[in-house]
């Protein structure tokens, strides 16, 4: 039995290792850096993503099919600062060599970016606290800008023969992309100050970078549910401290907003958070667009 | 030392006016200067300046994980008197039904690490009230190949002592059950776990959809195989699963298992009655399907799950020549509700092989009737760390023999805690 088992591995691990690969296989565990890896990779990579807009990427289970999918990949490119905890180490283990920590085809997106909200302390009473910061990185435009830098450098040393094709790209990306920050920097002057109710810090980075105001959050702590208590809590406060809108993600349940949405008649708005988000969001240039979009019709209509 | 801070003081001022500087300069200089730092510092190794926050090196870096299980429970059973042995079976004592009244569970001290880049270390003990003392029962003790280990890619070598591949339960800690006591089957053939010592080897097909095989050679001394001597490794196993995703919403993983073994020292029940010698394979197929809107199992899902087990011994129990097969099974669906409240049906059953006339009126003549239990659970849980659950459990383990369990318990998290296993 164990001899044919033996034997059957072996024959299967002569065919992989003599299969050529055409294309880059790329596990992106987030929607964002797919769409990222497809601007500067083009036609020379295959990317999946290990989650989509209307999941939290923070609970999901390393279940069987993303087992096989990160046993192909060439490049694992995720948010990091934690955000993956609960799954990716699990899945690593069935990764290759080349994509293990401290390797070319282990990129973590957040270790080239600023991160925010680095708790001073750090206790489970305060929630699921992320003990490397925030890993929502992709909401501020610059970060983008910092990520496709590194992302353009390990594609050309891991698939050095299209070096050139991955650069023509980057600087394609990188130009069209300093340009839409240009016209977002002058579109989201008018919203600057307002103030917000979020449900989960998922979008501190597009708020620092468009500077309003987070004021409170539904959920009791990071990670953890609303309650009728604290919802309470929250609309006592809005009465004397008043906000202007609400903002959750696509993956995050509406119950909460809606509920203090009709106590206090302010706008709550879902923001797409990431590709697919909304049916606008079709890339990275679309998401922000439609964000900023939306913001200044909900606070326009005010 | 003040020579050395003074040092710094200057060093950090020439640093913030050289910045200065430069930011008086035209915006284009600025992106390429710092291009250029950013460049040299990942040329380094060294990760971006804004992200030092990430790369603090604390005093106990590299200490290894530490995570401890706390779990508590009370147990009111309506048949008072000693639980009938499971008809036709001869069980060991952790497959019995445990206490009554309020009592502590197991708590588990877990340590775990990855000892260098080609070796990942974990050891768990529960802590254990066993005949009026507290024991400490060594879970699991073993290290496990990673990636960089010079195997094929794929491929992972486990050795020590661990829950092994077999089935769908066996590879998870109790604590991470969906109910308060396991099914018939794993308390018959497996004394609530398999965690014998020796080592597994596992395969991830590097294929389109998963699939995985493995197996392993063991002490055999451990259910479903006793009195492995050591002199010669006393069970083997092998295992093949496969799986997918059907849509965003649904996925699924099916396993044929199988452990063989050769009991040579006899496997002897919890009372020491009725010993079997001889040799024992167990074959086990499992299935588990998940079924979540849009995929966060966190807010919504719906579980169906179960496994089929069948048991054939060629031996003798206390010197009687036994031939036979049994077989046992479970189905189980969990529905989580929302975010907080679970709830859980289930039911095992278990079927004895026919003995032969030097065993009848033993407890392993089943006299054709099939023990069942049947659970009803639900629970809550307030964040990744702390669940309350209640379960009633009714037991009819023998033939007149009807035994309703309720079950209030608590099962608590803290420290690191490692994800848990699809």
């Amino acid at each position: 039995m164990l001899k044919k088992i033996i034997t059957l591995i072996i024959i299967q691990f002569s065919f992989s290792s003599t299969l050529i690969a055409k294309e880059l296989n790329v596990f992106a565990c987030e929607p964002e850096w797919k769409s990222l890896v497809e601007e500067i990779g083009g036609e020379k990579v295959k990317a999946i993503s290990a989650t989509h807009a209307k999941q939290d990427p923070h609970h999901i289970r390393a279940r069987p099919s993303l087992i096989a999918k990160i046993r192909r990949a060439d490049l694992i490119f995720c948010s990091g600062a934690g955000l993956e905890v609960g799954w990716l180490p699990l899945l690593l283990q069935k990764a290759n060599k080349t994509v293990q920590p401290g390797q070319l085809g282990y990129f973590i997106a957040s270790e080239y970016t600023p991160v925010i909200d680095i708790p001073e302390k750090i206790d489970r009473s305060h929630g699921d606290v992320h003990p490397e910061g925030n890993p929502h990185i992709h909401l501020n435009p610059n970060n983008i800008l910092l990520v496709a830098k590194e992302l353009n450098r390990r594609l050309s040393l891991i698939d050095s023969s299209n070096k050139s094709y991955y650069q023509k790209q980057y600087n394609n990306f990188i130009n069209r992309w300093e340009k839409a920050i240009a016209i977002w920097n002058k579109e989201i002057a008018s919203i600057k100050g307002k103030k917000i109710i979020i449900h989960h810090k998922s979008f501190d980075y597009l708020f620092n970078w468009m500077e309003l105001d987070e004021i409170a959050s539904l959920e009791v702590k990071p990670g953890i549910p609303p309650t009728a208590s604290h919802l309470n809590n929250i609309l006592q406060n809005i009465n004397s401290n008043p906000a202007d809108i609400i903002v959750i993600s696509p993956y995050d349940p509406t119950d909460g907003a809606l509920w203090l949405a009709e106590k206090t008649q302010m706008p709550f708005v879902t923001l797409p958070y990431t590709i697919g988000g909304n049916e606008e969001s079709k890339n990275l240039f679309a998401l922000f667009d439609s964000s900023i979009k939306i913001l200044q019709n909900a606070l326009y209509d005010k | 030392m003040t020579m050395f801070k003074i040092l710094l003081s200057l060093l950090a001022t020439f640093f913030v006016y050289s910045k200065c500087a430069v930011a008086d300069d035209i915006e284009d200089r600025v992106k390429e200067l710092e291009a250029k730092i950013a460049q040299m510092e990942n040329k380094g190794g060294a990760k971006a300046e804004s992200s030092s926050g990430s790369s603090k090196i604390y005093g106990n870096e590299f200490n290894p994980s530490i995570g401890i299980i706390l779990n508590g429970k009370y147990n009111n059973f309506s048949m008072k008197s000693a639980e009938p042995a499971v008809k036709g079976f001869v069980i060991g004592h952790e497959g019995e039904r445990g206490r009554e009244g309020l009592q502590l569970g197991e708590s588990e001290l877990n340590f775990s690490s990855n000892i260098d880049d080609k070796f990942y270390g974990s050891m768990t003990a529960a802590i254990v009230k066993e005949d009026g003392e507290d024991k400490v029962e060594l879970e699991e003790a073993y290290l496990m190949t990673m990636p960089n280990f010079n195997l094929p890619d794929g491929m992972s070598l486990k050795a020590g002592k661990a829950f092994w591949t077999l089935g769908y339960l066996n590879e998870h800690h109790v604590h991470a059950d969906d109910f308060a006591n396991r099914p018939l089957p794993y308390r018959v053939y497996l004394n609530k776990g398999w965690n014998d010592e020796g080592a597994e080897i596992s395969y991830t097909l590097p294929t389109d959809y998963y699939a995985e095989i493995g197996g392993g050679v063991f002490r055999g001394d451990d259910y479903p195989v006793k009195g492995g001597d050591g002199e010669s490794p006393g069970a083997m196993s092998a295992y093949a699963r496969i799986g997918g995703d059907i849509d965003q919403d649904q996925n699924w993983r099916l396993g044929v298992y199988y452990v063989d073994g050769d009991n040579s020292g006899g496997r002897a029940g919890n009372d020491g009655d009725n010993t079997f010698k001889g040799d024992s394979t167990l074959y086990v197929t499992d299935f588990k399907y998940s079924l979540a809107p849009t995929g966060n199992v966190r807010e919504q899902e719906l579980t169906l799950q179960g496994e089929f087990f069948a048991r054939n011994e060629d031996g003798t129990y206390d010197d009687v020549v036994f031939n036979g097969t049994s077989y046992g099974w479970y189905v189980q669906s969990v529905y989580k509700f929302n975010s907080r409240w679970r709830g859980g049906l289930r039911y095992s059953q278990m079927e004895s092989a026919g003995v032969p006339t030097g065993l009848i009126g033993t407890n392993m003549d089943g006299e054709g009737y099939d023990p069942t239990s049947v659970a009803v659970m639900t629970d809550w849980t307030n964040s990744e760390f702390s669940r309350v659950r209640w379960q009633f459990n009714r037991d009819e383990l023998a033939s007149g023999s009807e035994d309703n369990q309720i079950t209030v318990q608590y099962i608590i998290s803290i420290g690191a805690h490692g994800a848990h296993k699809f």
